[in-house]
């Protein structure tokens, strides 16, 4: 890394709350946003969801604008010449099928930052990942001086009852790397951050590197090795010069289908990070697909400016071949370091580390 | 930054470094019959997505042209783009749970864009970066930032791809390998869009 490369948070809306300290009195209280939704599974189900108030369609336009109106405002006394958006979502405003579901995304940015380039990434459950890792990629190559990071997606019909075709939702909340666990729990959310060349608000921490990987193994089963996301954390502990000794804290992807765990734990025991302190955020935000990466990495500066742990909730017994630190009480460490990483369906991994100032 | 070959896959015709190599205008099923002159045996081919196919017979007649000495395995990027993200089969899974009241598994799979390098990166074992990203239309000069970004962070080549295919029939693939060499003329803005012009016969 030539240069310094600056992440802070800007606005983090979710059915936790709709600002940052909402979502840190519900971390601080082990508040999940999971619910018992009634008939929004096929045939009228119940599932459990992480869904924010209200059935209204359009949730991708109203989400998106909700998160940009409150990261305006804390931009509005910067003035921003040489700034682009990126946005990381899977499917973006899914109720404008048949046409062109990312049609409506550019428009609404235009709303809030007029003229400004945007950048849509939709890379599946590593999309926030790639998304931050692209800007920094951006603002190291000198093309933009800042760029926002925003991760969204919505709660669907459609991928509510994808998810029920592959038997993947867990019939209860879903109960990250837990022995019980049988499935993810879907959730909603945007959570929008800043990474830039200069520091610009409190919040600010280092970004120290970061690489996507592909399993080449399979389209939507998780490899059974881990290789993909050794590969990128390999990556990426290569790029940012770290090793597993140094990081403090590991924000997991952690969907709590059976597959998954069982892969990030044997890819943890791979790269020695069994021991380190670890959670899964599904628990409290349910997955939240293209979003999760970004609201996941928000939680995590945010942890790192409280030196504080977050319990994975949901998790309660060693439920994978390689025992990991999974963090069952919330406490105070010091975290000065910490890595972040997702894996989805394509195969693809992604990883990125973060530092606190000096 | 240099070109070292380029692909197009549309259900008309493929070409490779703009010579014909497929005429597909009298075919039933264009794809199917581009994967049978291919000559490789990859059964998979036929589950595929329509994005996945056409993305798949580029890159076979691209593997010749892979420049030797790197690690194929894990230092080529694949950077991915299109306007309608997985459109067409986003369409079909609708289709299968409001019409026919059994939601499908196998199209719901392929309702994700990025499937398409998971593909191919499950097909020729390459463990490297992946991104795929969906913009208003073919924009040469982002493929060139992206890939000099690549480049920057230590990847050796990539594999770039416009692949769209959308449910009112527009359906293309154009691919072009780009290997970092220091030498050549780092634009390759020009050559990418009198390219993506001469094989939409525009």
């Amino acid at each position: 890394m030539h240069k310094p490369v600056y992440i802070q948070y800007l606005s983090l809306v979710s059915p936790l709350g709709n600002t940052v300290e909402q979502h840190l009195e519900a971390f601080k209280n082990g508040v999940s946003g999971i619910k018992l939704t009634e008939k929004a599974g096929f045939q009228d189900t119940s599932i459990p969801l992480a869904k924010r108030e209200g059935n209204s369609s359009n949730r991708y336009d109203t989400l998106l604008r909700e998160a940009l109106e409150k990261a305006r405002q804390k931009l509005s006394s910067k003035l921003f010449e040489n700034m682009a958006v990126i946005v990381s979502s899977t499917k973006g405003n899914i109720d404008l099928l048949p046409g062109d579901t990312f049609a409506s995304t550019k428009p609404i940015i235009h709303e809030f930052f007029p003229k400004t380039d945007v950048f849509i990434i939709s890379n599946a459950c590593v999309s926030g990942v790639i998304a931050i890792n692209t800007a920094a990629d951006y603002i190291l190559a000198e093309k933009y001086q800042e760029i926002i990071v925003i991760g969204i997606d919505a709660v669907s019909e459609f991928v509510s009852f994808g998810f029920q075709s592959l038997f993947a939702l867990s019939n209860e909340a879903c109960r990250p790397f837990d022995k019980d666990r049988n499935g993810t729990t879907l959730g909603e959310g945007c959570g929008i951050v800043l990474v830039s060349e200069e520091k610009v608000s409190e919040s600010a921490v280092l970004y120290k590197g970061g690489s996507s990987s592909n399993d080449a193994n399979h389209i939507s089963g998780p490899s059974r090795t881990g290789e993909g996301l050794v590969r990128s954390i390999e990556k990426t502990f290569k790029r940012s010069g770290f090793t597993a000794s140094d990081i403090d804290f590991v924000s997991a992807h952690g969907t709590a289908t059976v597959f998954n765990d069982e892969m990030e734990s044997i890819a943890f025991g791979r790269t020695n990070l069994n021991q380190v302190p670890l959670n899964s955020m599904k628990g409290y935000f349910g997955h939240t697909l293209g979003a999760a990466g970004v609201l996941e990495t928000i939680m995590s500066i945010i942890s790192m400016e409280h030196n504080t742990l977050f319990p994975c909730i949901g998790y309660c017994e060693t439920g994978t071949s390689v025992p990991l630190n999974i963090i069952q009480r919330m406490e105070s460490k010091e975290i000065n370091t910490i890595l972040k990483t997702a894996s989805g369906f394509g195969g693809g991994n992604a990883s990125l580390i973060l530092q606190k100032l000096p | 930054m240099k070109i070292l070959a380029h692909s197009y896959v549309c259900p008309q015709a493929v070409l490779l470094n703009g010579k014909p190599v497929s005429d597909l205008k009298n075919e039933e099923n264009p794809f199917k019959s581009a994967y049978q002159q291919l000559g490789v045996d990859y059964p998979k081919f036929y589950k595929m997505d329509v994005l996945s196919k056409m993305a798949f017979i580029g890159t076979e007649l691209l593997l010749p042209y892979f420049p030797e000495g790197i690690d194929q395995e894990n230092d080529l990027q694949l950077i991915f783009a299109n306007s309608s993200a997985s459109q067409n089969t986003d369409n079909l899974f609708v289709e299968s749970y409001e019409k026919l009241k059994n939601p499908s598994p196998s199209l719901f799979v392929y309702t994700l864009p990025n499937i398409v390098t998971g593909e191919l990166s499950i097909r020729h074992k390459w463990y490297g970066e992946n991104c795929f990203y969906v913009e208003d239309s073919f924009n040469p000069g982002h493929f060139s930032e992206w890939a000099q970004m690549a480049f920057d962070k230590g990847n050796k080549s990539c594999l770039c791809g416009w692949v769209e295919a959308k449910t009112d029939g527009e359906q293309e693939c154009f691919l072009f390998l780009l290997t970092n060499s220091e030498n050549a003329d780092n634009s390759i803005e020009l050559e990418l869009s009198t390219l993506i012009k001469q094989y939409r016969n525009e």
